[in-house]
């Protein structure tokens, strides 16, 4: 009976493994097969692996940051924004206090999570005070932000205070982004998977009504997921500001939500791998595997024009959709079992017929 | 005849103050508009030219798109397919060199992409609002190669001024939105098709139980969508008659804007109202000129921009008074 109790667990287990690692795998075995055959290596310098990592970081917490409040029915287009705004805010305080000397980048990091805290308890606050649906107050924040942000930065792209050695630093160590990742995976994972906040935002997540009916404080919650949201932003803006050694200050007229829909595909991806086992960790693994096609374009950037790049995303995004929402159908045509379920239908349908002239 | 007399306690108040704020705050924006430009000493009829080519696309392309939040849909790839009509009405015209061939290719391309749009949601079973995002980048991208090959990303392409000029006058432009409005305002408010799709926002499983197909009423916003997006094209070109990659670039995210500016409810339903978009378009530009004129200089845009989304937050939040919800809303 034991043994028999331990393979199921072991099968169990063993499904859930594949579940989670198939899309990464073939993902990037295809990728890697890709770059052999073109002749050419995914990562020809330690800088590009770096900037790979640093690519990860920004996808799986964007991803992160986005499916928080989407995933509960609130839309927020102000992800970008909030980025941009944190990190413009804390570029200009570090490079006031440090002069770009040292430690300048951990300061920023640091700054760019409690700006972007606040900014997201700014948000938040809006959203429950106004109570008008979290899509029309997205709106409305992402113009405010936009605005402060071209108000303080006079249009111009912030650089000076974000171009020295400690910044440069970070972007060109990978090992600093892999830090960033596991802190932030470790601590929203703690955070909604093993605390009471978590189980509230779970509760409410499925159900609002009943949750709330049942005594649990919607308000504070949402506020709580709006200021992890901006601390992670916050993050976000920091890693892009080391990326590429300056800020676009100039973004009017929603020019920033741009970030958000590079976060869609992953995760939609990690959402079916998280029912395997983790929706955060599928977020990580759909970052990465982002990561990974984006670094296949760079290496064959003369190739593949960045026009070429944003169909190739889209196609992947409206064919994992397609999947997605088809996929039991999917299944069935793979095992051939649409086949036979098509053949019993036009069978059917002949006998009746038959049936039908023989009356 | 017994005349029925309304009362005016609180709640008809409030129910007034909802429906007709979004037009008292559009006859507060013109009076102040009005005043701005007299006070500052500029040509009024001039300003008043400029902000209606200025809002002129918007209100067509969004009183398309409102049969499309009506069904509590919302297409955010609009802007891109103005921008991809445009680019392939230029690639025509100066092809065949006929203002006709163009203006049919540049419907016919609007309608098409809309359509394909719908076709993949429906057909697919697809979030709509995902399947824009990929339209919006797939329409985006070729818009952006078709330029670059054809006349440089700055530059853009364009077609020779001259053909349009006969055309870019007011007259012509308001007989267009006249006529775009009219028959919006005829499918939406004399024929099944508006009032089942009010159905189908507000309660889309029942109203599948009654016997109304979803996907058919889609389909139908969606062309109607894309035939405000090939007269906004054509109309962008009349104004400019060249395209950059540019063009139309935040027309998605405005449209939004105007239709919630215009007092209808983003999750559309009975409350959706077809001229919400024009009210909306026109206030929204006519608010950013405003400010645009009293605070000038470079570090005015973001200004005015901030006061632009406040005053979006708090006529969104008047207007909502009546509906409001014990839980936050989604």
């Amino acid at each position: 009976m034991k043994a028999l109790l331990n393979k199921q667990k072991a099968k169990t287990l063993g499904i859930k493994a594949a579940g989670t690692l198939a899309i990464p795998a073939v993902f990037i075995v295809v990728l890697l097969i890709i770059c052999a055959a073109g002749g050419k290596s995914i990562f020809p310098t330690e800088s590009s692996f770096a900037n790979f990592m640093s690519s990860a970081a920004v996808i799986t917490i964007t991803t992160i940051a986005l499916s928080i409040n989407l995933n509960s029915g609130r839309f927020d287009f102000s992800l970008g924004s909030m980025a941009v705004l944190s990190s413009v805010i804390s570029a200009k305080i570090t490079g006031a206090i440090l002069h770009g000397g040292e430690g300048s980048a951990i300061v920023m990091l640091l700054l760019c999570i409690v700006f972007g805290a606040i900014i997201g308890a700014a948000s938040g606050g809006l959203y429950v005070l106004l109570k008008i649906p979290p899509i029309i107050t997205s709106l409305g924040v992402t113009l405010i932000l936009e605005g402060i942000t071209y108000t303080i930065t006079k249009g111009s792209y912030v650089t000076d205070e974000v171009r020295n050695a400690s910044m440069t630093a970070f972007s060109g160590n990978w090992y600093y982004s892999l830090l960033v990742i596991v802190a932030v995976l470790v601590l929203i994972i703690y955070l909604f998977d093993f605390t009471k906040f978590g189980y509230k935002y779970k509760a409410l997540k499925e159900g609002q009504k009943v949750s709330v009916n049942t005594g649990i404080k919607e308000i504070p919650n949402a506020v709580v997921c709006y200021i992890i949201c901006g601390a992670l932003m916050g993050v976000v803006g920091f890693i892009n500001a080391s990326r590429s050694t300056l800020i676009n200050g100039g973004s009017l007229n929603f020019g920033s939500i741009g970030i958000m829909f590079t976060a869609f595909l992953p995760m939609f991806i990690g959402g079916f791998i998280g029912r395997f086992s983790n929706d955060k960790l599928g977020y990580l693994l759909a970052g990465i595997s982002m990561a990974f096609l984006n670094a296949t374009f760079v290496v064959f950037a003369n190739e593949v024009t960045s026009s070429t790049q944003s169909i190739i995303n889209a196609v992947l995004l409206v064919v994992f959709l397609i999947y997605l929402s088809n996929e039991q159908i999917c299944k069935d045509l793979v095992t051939g079992k649409l086949f036979k379920k098509w053949y019993l239908v036009i069978k059917t349908k002949l006998q009746d017929r038959k049936a039908s002239k023989g009356v | 005849m017994e005349v029925k007399k309304i009362k005016f306690d609180k709640h008809t108040v409030k129910k007034l103050l909802t429906l007709l704020m979004p037009i008292i705050a559009f006859g507060v924006l013109i009076a102040v508009f009005c005043i701005v430009v007299g006070a500052k000493g500029y040509k009024l009829d001039r300003y008043i030219e400029i902000i209606f080519n200025q809002g002129l696309v918007l209100a067509i392309v969004a009183t398309g798109a409102t049969f499309i939040y009506t069904l509590g849909s919302f297409d955010i790839s609009l802007g891109a397919s103005t921008l991809f009509s445009a680019a392939v009405g230029v690639m025509v015209y100066n092809s065949t060199h006929s203002l006709v061939v163009m203006i049919l290719v540049i419907i016919i391309v609007a309608v098409g992409c809309s359509l394909l749009s719908s076709t993949l949601a429906s057909v697919f079973k697809l979030p709509v609002f995902v399947t824009t995002v990929a339209m919006m980048s797939v329409l985006s991208a070729i818009s952006a190669t078709i330029i670059t090959k054809n006349g440089g990303a700055l530059g853009g392409i364009s077609i020779p001024s001259s053909v349009v000029k006969p055309l870019d006058n007011m007259g012509f432009k308001i007989a267009m939105l006249v006529i775009f409005m009219a028959l919006c305002v005829f499918v939406f408010e004399f024929t099944k098709v508006g009032r089942r799709q009010k159905f189908l926002g507000a309660n889309p499983f029942c109203a599948k139980l009654t016997g109304i197909s979803l996907n058919k009423y889609a389909i139908i916003a969606f062309v109607m969508a894309g035939l405000g997006v090939g007269l906004g094209a054509f109309l962008t070109l009349v104004y400019t008659p060249s395209v950059t990659p540019t063009t139309a670039g935040s027309l998605g995210m405005q449209i939004l804007v105007a239709i919630v500016f215009g007092g209808m409810p983003i999750s559309g339903g009975p409350r959706s109202k077809i001229y919400a978009a024009v009210v909306g378009g026109f206030s929204y530009i006519l608010l950013d000129n405003i400010l645009k004129i009293l605070i000038q200089g470079n570090a005015g845009y973001g200004i005015s921009q901030i006061i632009s989304a406040v005053f979006f937050l708090a006529l969104v939040y008047v207007a909502s008074l009546n509906y409001r919800s014990k839980n936050l809303p989604r």
